[in-house]
C-alpha cells in the first residue's frame, strides 16, 4: 500500500508543514514598530513645528511689539523735546521769561510723570530756574564725588551748546529714584546758544507711561545700560521669561538697549504636558509592543518545538513496525498509522471512522473479533496482550498480537482506546517451523538409534552369516575335488561347526524380538476422534503453510478402542503428513485432506479414512508402497507406511489404500472397538488400483524402535 | 604356493571357517584373535598375505594396518569389512591395502584374490632375493672398481675414465673386466640393466 500521512487525530489541529523562523517574527513585527516610530517621529515633529512656529510668531510679535514700543518711546521723548525748545523759543522771545518757564514747565512736568525736572541753565551752565525744585539727583550724588558723572554730562552740555540740538546726557542711579536721564535742550537767542534747558527723565515712570497695560502683561520690558545692567524695568507678572529681544534705545543713546522678554504661557505648559503624554504613550505602547514581540517569539517557540516533537512523533509512529489503531469511546477508529495498514491493507481512508465489524476481521472469527472489541471497549483486556487474528485486504491472514490501552488527551481525559498491534505471522511461522525441525530431530535422533540397532544386529548376524557362507564354500570346495576322496570326518565336524553357527544366528533374531517385546505397546481405552484432532492440530502449521485445508469430519460419541494412543497417534501423523504433503502441489482451490471416522453398522468395528485430492497413485507404486524401505519421496525413508501397517494390525485391525472418487487416493484402516471379539478381518490386502498419496511418508516413525 | 594365510579375527567362528575354506583350497593359513596377537608374531610372518577384520574389540584392523605400514610390514593386507565399514576400507586401500572384502563376502572370490596376494608376495620375495645378491656382489668391489664402475654407468669410454682417475687406460681396461666378472654380466649394458632392476625391485625400506 502506499505511505498515506496518517490523518490527525480529530480535534488536533493539523501544523503547517512549513515552520516559521524568529526571523518571520521580526518582518511580523516590524511594520507596528516603524508605525510607533514613525508616529512618535512624527508627533513630535509636529510639536516642534508648532512650537517653532510659535516661538516664531513670537518672536516677530515681539519685535514688532519691542520696535512699536520703541517708536513710542521716541516719540514720546521726543514730543517732550520739542516742547522744551519751543520753551526755549518762547523763553527767548517772551518779555517775562520767568513766569512763562514756571507756568509752562509746570504744566509739562504734571502732564509727563516721566519728567521729573526742568532745569533752566544760562550758557555757562548756571541755574537760573527749576521745576518743580532745584535739587537734581546729581546733587544727591554729587557727595559721592561721581565726578565721572559730571564731566560726562559736562560734555553732553558743551555737545548740546555746541551742536545747537537737544543731546541726551548719561544715565545715573540715583537712591530712592531709580535711573535718571538728562536732556540737554539748547536755548537759542540771535542765532547764539543763550542757555540751555535741562529736563530730567526719570525712566522708571517714563516705563510706567509710556508702556501700556497689555505689553506690561505680555513682556517684562527693562531698559538696561552698555554692561547689561537694569536701568528701569516695568512688568505686572513674576513668571518665567521666554524669548527676548533687545533694540538699542538711540535716542538717548549712551549704549542704553531696551529689552522685552516674553512670560512663558499657560498655553505653553499645556502644549508641552501634550508632548511629554505623547512620548509617555509612545514608549508605552513599545513597551508592549516589546512585550507582545516577547510573547510571540515565545509562541512561536512553543508552536515551532511543538511542530518538532509532531514531526518526531509522526516520524516515530510511521517508520515503526508495530501498528498503532486508535478508537474512540464508540469504537470507531480516530487514527491508524502506516505499519497498520500495512498490516492489514486498507488505507487509512478506508479505516477511519469505521465502527466495529471491521473490514479486517476475519469472517471465520466474527465472535471472537466481537468479543475482543468488546472486552477493549469496556477496558477488560488483558494487560499481557491477546492475540487476534486479523485477514489482510488481499485475503490473507495476520497473525497478531494486541495490547491496548487507554487513550488519554491533553486535559487528562480519556478519549479512547489506543491499540498497539504486532505482526506476529513470521514469529508464528519460525515457531511451527521450530516445531517442526524439533519433530525432525527427535525423529532423526530415533532413526539414528535405530540405525545403531539395525547397523549393530546387521554386524551381530553377519559373523554367523560369513562363517556359515565360508563354511558351506569350503565344504563345497571339498567336495568338488574328484581327484581325492573327501575327508568325512572332516566335513561332519564342520557340518556340525555350520549348524552351531546357524544357531548362533537364530539366537540374534531371537534377542531382537526379545528386544521388541520388551517395549511392546500399551493398551488402553483410546478415543480415536481425540487422536485424530491431537493429529491434526501437530500438523495444522505444516498445513496452512502448504495452503492445505484440513477437514475432520469426526463423528462424536463412538466407542472407543484398545491401543496405543502413542502409537495410534503417530499412524495418523504419518498418514496425514501423506495426505497434506501429497495435494501441496495441486492448485490452491484442490489442496483439501478430509477425515472421516465412522463406526461399523454393528458398531464392532471403527473405521478411518484419510483422502485427499492429490495427484493419486500409479498401480505399479501402490504395488510397493508398503514394502519397507520402498519410497518415492526425495527424503523418504520407506520405512512409514510399513510401520503403520504394522502398526495397524498389531491393534488387530487393517490398513488399506484405495483410489478415491474424482482423483486422489483414501487411505484407511479399521480397528475393533474396545471388547469387541476379535473379528476376523475381511478386508482383502491392498487393492493396487490408482491411488493417490504420496508413497511412503517422511520420516514420522512411531515409537515402536525394535 | 608358498606363503601363510594370516587371519586376524576377533571372532573364532569366522576364523575357523576362513580357515577351513583356505584349506579346502590348499591354502596354508595361521588364525589370530586379535591384532595384539598378531603384532606380537609379526616377525613369523615372513612370507604370505594377510587377511584381517576391520572391526575388532582392542586394537582395530585398521590401526594394527597403519601400526605394520610405519613399521615396513611388507605382506599384502586383505580387510574383511562389515556394514558402514566401506569408507573405512576405502582409505585403507588408498594407503596401500591389497583389497577389501564385505561380509558376507562371496568366499571363493576372495579365495581368489588371497592367492593373488600370495603370488605378488612371492614375486616380492624373489625380487628381494635378486636386489640382496646384486647388494652381496657390489660389496665384493673395491672402492676403485665401485668408482670405474660408476663413470661406466655414466657412459664414459675406458679413455675418458683413465683421464679423470690419472690412471693408464690398460689398468682401467683391468678394473673393468674384474668388476664386470664380480658382478657377473658381460657387457655394461647388462650391467646397468641389473642395477635398474634391483632399484625398481626394491619394496619399502
Amino acid at each position: 500500500m502506499s505511505e498515506h500521512d496518517a490523518p490527525p487525530i480529530a480535534g488536533q489541529p493539523a501544523l503547517p508543514p512549513t515552520a516559521p523562523s524568529h526571523h518571520w517574527a521580526g518582518t511580523y513585527l516590524l511594520m507596528p514598530k516603524l508605525a510607533m516610530g514613525l508616529l512618535v517621529v512624527s508627533l513630535i515633529s509636529l510639536l516642534w513645528i508648532l512650537h517653532r512656529n510659535e516661538l516664531d510668531e513670537q518672536r516677530t510679535a515681539l519685535i514688532k511689539d519691542i520696535l512699536w514700543m520703541e517708536q513710542n518711546l521716541r516719540f514720546h521723548l521726543s514730543g517732550i523735546d520739542d516742547q522744551l525748545s519751543q520753551l526755549g523759543l518762547d523763553l527767548t522771545q517772551d518779555a517775562r521769561p520767568g513766569s512763562t518757564f514756571q507756568v509752562r514747565t509746570r504744566h509739562l512736568v504734571k502732564n509727563n510723570a516721566e519728567l521729573e525736572q526742568v532745569l533752566w541753565l544760562d550758557a555757562q551752565g548756571r541755574l537760573l530756574d527749576a521745576v518743580p525744585s532745584a535739587t537734581t539727583g546729581r546733587q544727591v550724588l554729587e557727595p559721592f564725588g561721581d565726578t565721572s558723572l559730571n564731566s560726562a554730562l559736562a560734555s553732553a552740555f558743551d555737545a548740546a551748546r555746541k551742536l545747537g540740538k537737544p543731546v541726551y546726557g548719561q544715565p545715573y542711579s540715583v537712591p530712592q529714584r531709580g535711573t535718571e536721564i538728562e536732556i540737554y535742550v539748547p536755548v537759542f537767542r540771535n542765532g547764539q546758544v543763550s542757555g540751555m534747558l535741562v529736563g530730567v527723565y526719570s525712566l522708571n515712570n517714563l516705563l510706567n507711561s509710556v508702556v501700556p497695560w497689555w505689553f506690561a502683561e505680555k513682556y517684562q520690558f527693562r531698559i538696561l545700560d552698555g554692561n547689561g545692567a537694569v536701568l528701569a524695568a516695568k512688568s505686572n507678572i513674576v513668571g518665567e521669561l521666554g524669548l527676548d529681544y533687545r533694540i538699542p534705545f538711540d535716542p538717548p543713546g549712551h549704549g542704553m538697549v531696551l529689552e522685552a522678554a516674553t512670560y512663558s504661557t499657560p498655553g505653553n505648559m499645556a502644549q508641552r504636558l501634550l508632548a511629554a503624554v505623547i512620548v509617555v504613550l509612545a514608549a508605552a505602547v513599545s513597551w508592549s509592543l516589546w512585550a507582545i514581540r516577547g510573547h510571540i517569539l515565545r509562541r512561536l517557540e512553543a508552536e515551532q518545538a511543538l511542530r518538532e516533537e509532531h514531526a518526531f512523533r509522526k516520524a516515530m509512529e510511521d517508520s515503526t513496525m508495530v501498528g498503532m489503531r486508535a478508537r474512540d469511546m464508540a469504537g470507531r477508529i480516530i487514527y491508524v498509522n502506516p505499519a497498520f495498514c500495512r498490516m492489514s491493507g486498507y488505507s487509512p481512508d478506508e479505516l477511519i471512522g469505521t465502527r466495529p465489524p471491521m473490514p479486517y476481521w476475519d469472517p471465520d472469527q466474527m465472535d471472537m473479533h466481537e468479543f475482543q472489541s468488546t472486552r477493549v471497549l469496556a477496558g477488560q483486556s488483558p494487560q499481557e496482550g491477546f492475540e487476534s487474528r486479523i485477514r489482510h485486504k488481499d485475503g490473507h491472514m495476520v497473525h497478531t498480537m494486541v495490547y491496548a490501552t487507554p487513550l488519554i488527551d491533553a486535559s487528562g481525559k480519556q478519549r479512547g482506546w489506543i491499540s498497539s498491534v504486532l505482526d506476529i505471522t513470521e514469529k508464528k511461522r519460525i515457531e511451527a517451523l521450530q516445531r517442526q525441525q524439533q519433530e525432525k530431530l527427535e525423529q532423526t535422533a530415533r532413526l539414528v538409534t535405530m540405525g545403531e540397532m539395525a547397523s549393530t544386529m546387521a554386524h551381530e548376524l553377519n559373523q554367523p552369516l560369513s562363517a556359515i557362507a565360508s563354511y558351506a564354500a569350503g565344504c563345497a570346495n571339498m567336495l568338488r575335488q574328484e581327484d581325492r576322496p573327501p575327508d568325512r570326518q572332516a566335513l561332519l565336524a564342520v557340518i556340525d561347526k555350520l549348524a552351531a553357527q546357524a544357531q548362533r544366528a537364530g539366537r540374534v533374531i531371537r534377542r531382537i524380538y526379545d528386544f521388541v517385546r520388551k517395549s511392546a505397546p500399551q493398551q488402553e481405552a483410546v478415543h480415536l476422534d481425540e487422536v485424530i484432532e491431537e493429529a491434526a492440530g501437530f500438523l495444522e502449521a505444516e498445513a496452512k503453510q502448504r495452503g492445505v485445508v484440513l477437514n475432520l469430519n469426526l463423528a462424536r460419541g463412538l466407542p472407543p478402542v484398545e491401543g496405543d494412543p502413542l502409537l495410534l497417534g503417530q499412524v495418523m501423523i504419518n498418514l496425514l503428513r501423506n495426505a497434506v504433503e501429497a495435494v501441496s502441489d495441486q492448485p490452491l482451490h484442490r489442496r483439501r485432506v478430509r477425515v472421516n471416522v465412522r463406526a461399523s453398522d454393528d458398531s464392532s468395528q471403527i473405521e478411518v479414512r484419510v483422502e485427499d485430492s492429490g495427484p493419486g497413485i500409479p498401480p505399479e507404486q501402490a504395488e510397493n508402497l508398503f514394502t519397507p524401505f520402498y519410497t518415492t519421496k526425495a527424503e523418504g525413508m520407506g520405512m512409514g507406511l510399513p510401520i503403520c501397517r504394522s502398526i495397524i494390525e498389531s491393534h488387530h485391525g487393517h490398513l488399506s489404500l484405495e483410489p478415491r472418487e474424482g482423483g486422489g487416493s483414501v487411505f484407511a484402516f479399521r480397528l475393533p472397538r474396545e471388547g469387541a471379539t476379535m473379528a476376523p478381518d475381511s478386508l482383502s490386502p491392498p487393492a493396487s488400483a490408482p491411488v493417490s498419496s504420496p508413497a511412503s511418508p517422511p520420516t514420522s516413525t512411531p515409537n515402536a524402535t525394535p | 604356493m608358498n606363503g601363510t594365510v594370516h587371519i586376524v579375527d576377533d571372532d573364532e567362528a569366522i576364523r575357523d571357517a576362513l580357515g577351513w575354506l583356505l584349506q579346502s583350497r590348499g591354502l596354508a593359513w595361521q588364525g589370530y584373535d586379535s591384532a595384539e596377537a598378531f603384532h606380537q608374531a609379526v616377525d613369523q610372518a615372513r612370507a604370505g598375505c594377510l587377511v584381517l577384520d576391520i572391526r575388532m574389540g582392542g586394537m582395530s584392523g585398521l590401526e594394527l594396518f597403519n601400526l605394520l605400514s610405519e613399521q615396513g610390514f611388507p605382506l599384502p593386507v586383505i580387510f574383511l569389512t562389515g556394514h558402514g565399514d566401506v569408507p573405512m576400507a576405502v582409505s585403507a586401500l588408498k594407503k596401500g591395502a591389497f583389497d577389501f572384502f564385505e561380509k558376507p563376502f562371496n568366499d571363493n572370490d576372495l579365495v581368489n584374490r588371497v592367492i593373488e596376494a600370495l603370488e605378488n608376495d612371492a614375486r616380492r620375495r624373489d625380487q628381494e632375493t635378486a636386489s640382496d645378491s646384486i647388494r652381496h656382489k657390489l660389496d665384493a668391489l673395491t672402492p676403485r672398481e665401485r668408482q670405474i664402475m660408476d663413470l661406466i654407468l655414466a657412459g664414459k669410454y675406458n679413455k675418458v675414465i683413465a683421464d679423470e682417475l690419472s690412471i693408464s687406460m690398460r689398468t682401467v681396461e683391468v678394473h673393468r673386466a674384474n668388476l664386470l666378472d664380480k658382478m657377473g654380466v658381460r657387457t655394461a649394458v647388462e650391467l646397468a640393466r641389473l642395477l635398474q632392476s634391483a632399484t625398481e625391485g626394491r619394496s619399502a625400506p
